[in-house]
């Protein structure tokens, strides 16, 4: 069971965008943290993902363990959400 | 012996389009009774059928009645069973366009409007590399520029309007050797089914293939200035490449890094507009140019990227560049990898070669864009590829 969604972002980004797409069609409701407009959270960003890059995708269960999703990658998302 | 299949069936009669869709896909000719036109027609069939009133009813020409067969049951029944082994009962779509980038839904703005039925399948991203591309400004149409994210999302509205279907997912093979039909299989194990393919899947950023380039993805080895620049926020990078692509994004990423080395092979080949925009940028003393130079490994503390040695080719003079951060934009690879096992016929770089039609060597498969081998990789070139293809299709799927 989820407890909660967050994904790191910027603007330019077009995988960003497509996560933010992917969630809204399964009707997941997420919090986006935009790293142009909350610069001094990039290294929140890099501490979970261990990369420079967005977007950076923190599925949150119900018992507070946490998935870190890299990229735009379906095959990982997808079932992180169930 | 074609001519003598009769089908008898209803407009509003799903299951009898499906049947007659598998006909015409494999150019079978058949002949079609409706049974609302007259009441005659109805009347002959409950003759023939005992009055069964069941549609469609297919009377083949040994005598065969087939009465709301599966796809699979009509192909046995024909002798076709080994055209494709999956298509019980599944929909048979007019057109499968595998890939999202500007040449795929331009042709599917194209087929939509004439009212060919068409799914898009992505694995990736809407817009494809153009997307990823911070600002397009030899795009016909806009004066200023248009953001590659902007106009991708234009396109796909437009196609959607239309009715066009985009579905995210992978294509893991397709099975295109035999006649009529075409299969898709996906990574989840589903199998599509289309009358016609459209493959515009287009192509990545190829790696420079040193040490360092994989253990440091992500890293400080970067190939999406548009997704990772943010992150260089005052700090100095290294972009390396001399086509369009690296000066495109060199210069974008001039909005973040403090200073920025740009690894040239030999000379720059970017449109004189480019290049002139990052001269402006080295006189301001925010870019180096190093001419005639390659990268001979990408250096770190294992956890992040610290430096890159390079070779300059013409005194073969050896050097360290001390970098946050490396960005590559060396060339083009096309997204075939899923093609190894078909049949289509690909160049040696592994782009797709095509007829004038944009046809494969394989009938009723198409390729437009980036993944065409000769093609321009050029946006407007792959819209307009697009629209071709979209047209060639059309002509395909009335034939």
């Amino acid at each position: 069971m989820l407890k909660g969604v967050t994904i790191f972002t910027t603007n330019t980004c077009a995988y960003c965008h497509m996560v933010k797409k992917y969630l809204n069609i399964k009707g997941v409701s997420f919090e986006e943290i935009n790293l142009d407009e909350n610069p001094h959270r990039r290294s929140e960003a890099l501490e979970l993902s261990g990369a420079l890059t967005v977007p950076v995708t923190v599925v949150t269960r119900k018992d507070d363990t946490k998935e870190i999703i890299v990229g735009y990658n379906l095959a990982k998302l997808a079932p992180a959400l169930i | 012996m074609d001519d003598k299949i009769i089908l008898y069936g209803a407009d509003w009669c799903p299951d009898c389009h499906r049947s007659r869709d598998l006909l015409d896909s494999l150019k079978i000719k058949y002949t079609y009774f409706d049974i609302d036109s007259d009441s005659k027609i109805k009347n002959k069939m409950l003759e023939i059928t005992n009055n069964l009133n069941v549609i469609p009813t297919i009377i083949l020409p040994d005598g065969q009645i087939l009465q709301e067969p599966s796809n699979k049951e009509l192909l046995k029944a024909l002798n076709l069973s080994d055209v494709s082994n999956n298509q019980d009962n599944q929909t048979v779509h007019d057109l499968i366009i595998i890939g999202a980038g500007p040449a795929s839904l331009s042709a599917a703005v194209y087929t939509t409007r004439e009212r060919i039925e068409t799914l898009i399948l992505e694995k990736a991203v809407i817009g494809g590399m153009a997307a990823v591309t911070d600002m397009i400004d030899n795009y016909p149409g806009f004066e200023e520029g248009v953001s590659g994210l902007e106009l991708s999302e234009h396109l796909e509205k437009q196609a959607e309007r239309f009715g066009a279907k985009i579905e995210y997912n992978e294509v893991k093979s397709i099975n295109l050797k035999s006649s009529g039909l075409k299969t898709v299989q996906l990574i989840d194990n589903q199998e599509l089914v289309a009358k016609a393919v459209l493959i515009a899947t287009g192509s990545d950023y190829k790696k420079v293939n040193v040490p360092g380039e994989v253990e440091y993805l992500s890293k400080g080895v970067h190939y999406c200035a548009t997704c990772d620049g943010a992150f260089y926020r005052d700090r100095k990078i290294a972009v390396i490449g001399g086509g369009n692509s690296a000066i495109q994004e060199a210069l974008f990423l001039t909005r973040f890094a403090s200073h920025i080395d740009l690894i040239v092979r030999s000379t720059l080949k970017a449109s004189d507009v480019l290049i002139e925009r990052i001269n402006q940028l080295v006189d301001e003393g925010k870019i180096t140019i190093h001419l005639d130079t390659v990268p001979l490994s990408f250096n770190g503390d294992g956890k992040m990227i610290s430096s890159l040695s390079l070779q300059n080719n013409k005194t073969n003079n050896k050097f360290e560049l001390v970098v946050d951060g490396i960005f590559v934009f060396v060339g083009l690879d096309p997204n075939s990898k899923f093609l190894k096992s078909s049949d289509v016929r690909l160049d040696d770089r592994g782009f797709i070669i095509t007829n004038e039609n944009l046809q494969t060597n394989i009938d009723g498969v198409f390729a437009a864009g980036d993944i065409r081998s000769g093609a321009t990789m050029q946006i407007a070139s792959a819209v307009g590829e697009g629209a071709t293809a979209a047209l060639k299709i059309r002509q395909y799927l009335e034939d």
